[in-house]
């Protein structure tokens, strides 16, 4: 019963702690059409925090309309650009995943070398126990690489967490992350997507990302055939791969996603426990 | 031997840690629903996940009865640590510790600002290098022009030893300042003056 309630009750106390939701009005501007105005909540303490703005756009035409306007946390999409963390991110992902397959033979593994090739003294030659051994050709070798090495390391969590934070702000700071209200496009086309693409100057590689993992089916459908358009949810969002796509766009959902994870990670209380040295068995 | 390191919340154990060892056989229908199904024993020194018991059959445990919302839990969530690092609130009174909040920003006339720290604390650092033989005096977070602090924090650490010269380093990339030697305090105490 207790287990059930304190897992009941942590839920709760997560969703309470998003101290930073987004309020989002519709509000009717002159023009008549309705505009989205998405806020951050007052600061209660003042402190350096100017939110910054970007413009909502749509998917459902080519041309670019502008919905609204989103007010972006400044401690997620204005954080310091530390390319040096960034740097730290993008040669941890690199190398997680690597593993050298690179591979010689030592003295013992090269096939024969078992005899003394010629006796110790008396012939005026060079010493030798073994025609394998690293001085000989043909002869194993001394210290070469071995397979597989792994070069897998975690980075620190926090390196992490700022990573996405720098990343997310270099984009912002560099025009090249845009806002969507939705993912909902007209047609399953591919051509309708570089058509968009190639009006709105979003560079070759675009990557999307949504709240979910489940995204509608004709941007699903469009993009499949494009290998330079990807979709994401947030849960997958890197330091890599928003490098590696020149643009970046966000849905409105997926920046409230973001930045209330990326704000419960700046400021949990249990911070040092995650700092702790990283176990494989555990 | 049947044994498990319980891993539950912390409370919970201090809960249980009077009442009685459960084991498989002993368990009547009318346990009190707060035991877990968990055999609560005294911890295994090293220990590992094989030393847990394997799960039986779900019909020998004790009946689980899932509450939402009881009325007990208010008690249970005031030994709950919050998940994130309170507010502090805007105005306090004078404090014992001297901590006092961070003034608002002034983006019309403020240069720079130093931000707090994620636990409210100014970020003024010792760094000991080389067994302490090294001290170097590190300022994190400056937000805006950072040059300008440095040229403000100059005048006061160098008016603290007397006008003695003092060696300083700016990156300003991380946002971050470092003097050579100890001026912790005078550095936190200027800031703090400040306002930061």
């Amino acid at each position: 019963m207790l287990v059930a309630a304190v897992r009941n009750s942590l839920r709760n106390l997560r969703i309470s702690a998003k101290r930073d939701v987004h309020t989002t009005i519709k509000a009717d501007t002159a023009g008549g059409s309705a505009a989205i105005i998405s806020k951050l909540p007052d600061d209660p303490n003042g402190l350096f925090r100017e939110p910054r703005q970007v413009w909502v756009e749509n998917l459902d035409t080519v041309e670019e309309n502008k919905l609204g306007i989103i007010e972006l946390h400044p401690d997620v999409f204005a954080a310091q650009p530390r390319i040096d963390i960034i740097q730290e991110n993008v040669e941890w992902q690199r190398k997680y995943r690597y593993v050298s397959f690179a591979h010689t033979k030592t003295r013992a593994e090269v096939r024969g070398g078992g005899r003394k090739p010629w006796p110790q003294k008396g012939l005026g030659r060079a010493r030798h126990g073994s025609i394998r051994s690293p001085l000989f050709r043909g002869g194993g070798v001394a210290h070469g690489p071995r397979s597989p090495t792994t070069h897998f390391y975690m980075l620190p969590f926090f390196t992490r967490v700022h990573g996405l934070t720098s990343t997310l702000s270099v984009k912002l700071a560099q025009d090249d992350l845009h806002i969507v209200n939705d993912l909902a496009i007209p047609s399953s086309d591919p051509k309708y997507l570089q058509e968009l693409i190639e009006k709105r100057n979003w560079g070759p590689s675009v990557l999307i990302v949504d709240e979910d993992d489940l995204c509608p089916e004709n941007i699903s459908a469009a993009s499949s055939g494009i290998a330079y358009v990807n979709l994401m949810p947030v849960y997958g969002l890197n330091v890599y791969s928003m490098l590696k796509h020149n643009t970046l766009v966000l849905t409105m959902s997926a920046v409230e996603k973001i930045t209330e994870r990326l704000l419960f990670q700046l400021r949990r209380s249990d911070g040092f426990k995650k700092m702790e040295k990283f176990k494989l068995d555990q | 031997m049947a044994c498990s390191v319980f891993r539950g919340p912390r409370f919970i154990s201090s809960i249980l840690r009077s009442s009685r060892t459960i084991s498989g056989a002993e368990i009547t229908p009318k346990i009190p629903a707060i035991i877990t199904t968990t055999t609560l024993q005294q911890p295994l020194r090293h220990s590992s996940f094989r030393s847990s018991p394997l799960v039986r059959d779900l019909q020998e445990y004790p009946e689980v009865e899932i509450v939402r919302n009881p009325p007990e839990w208010k008690y249970v969530e005031r030994l709950l640590r919050p998940q994130t690092v309170p507010i502090p609130p805007k105005k306090v009174e004078t404090l014992p510790s001297g901590w006092k909040p961070q003034r608002t920003y002034d983006p019309k006339s403020d240069k720079y600002f130093v931000r707090r720290t994620k636990n409210h604390m100014v970020p003024v650092y010792l760094m000991k290098t080389y067994r302490g033989m090294r001290q170097v005096t590190l300022i994190r977070y400056v937000l805006g022009d950072i040059w300008a602090l440095e040229k403000d924090l100059r005048k006061v650490v160098e008016a603290s030893q007397d006008g003695k010269v003092c060696a300083s380093r700016v990156n300003e990339m991380s946002g971050q300042i470092t003097f050579h030697g100890d001026y912790v305090d005078v550095v936190k105490k200027y800031l703090e003056e400040q306002g930061f």
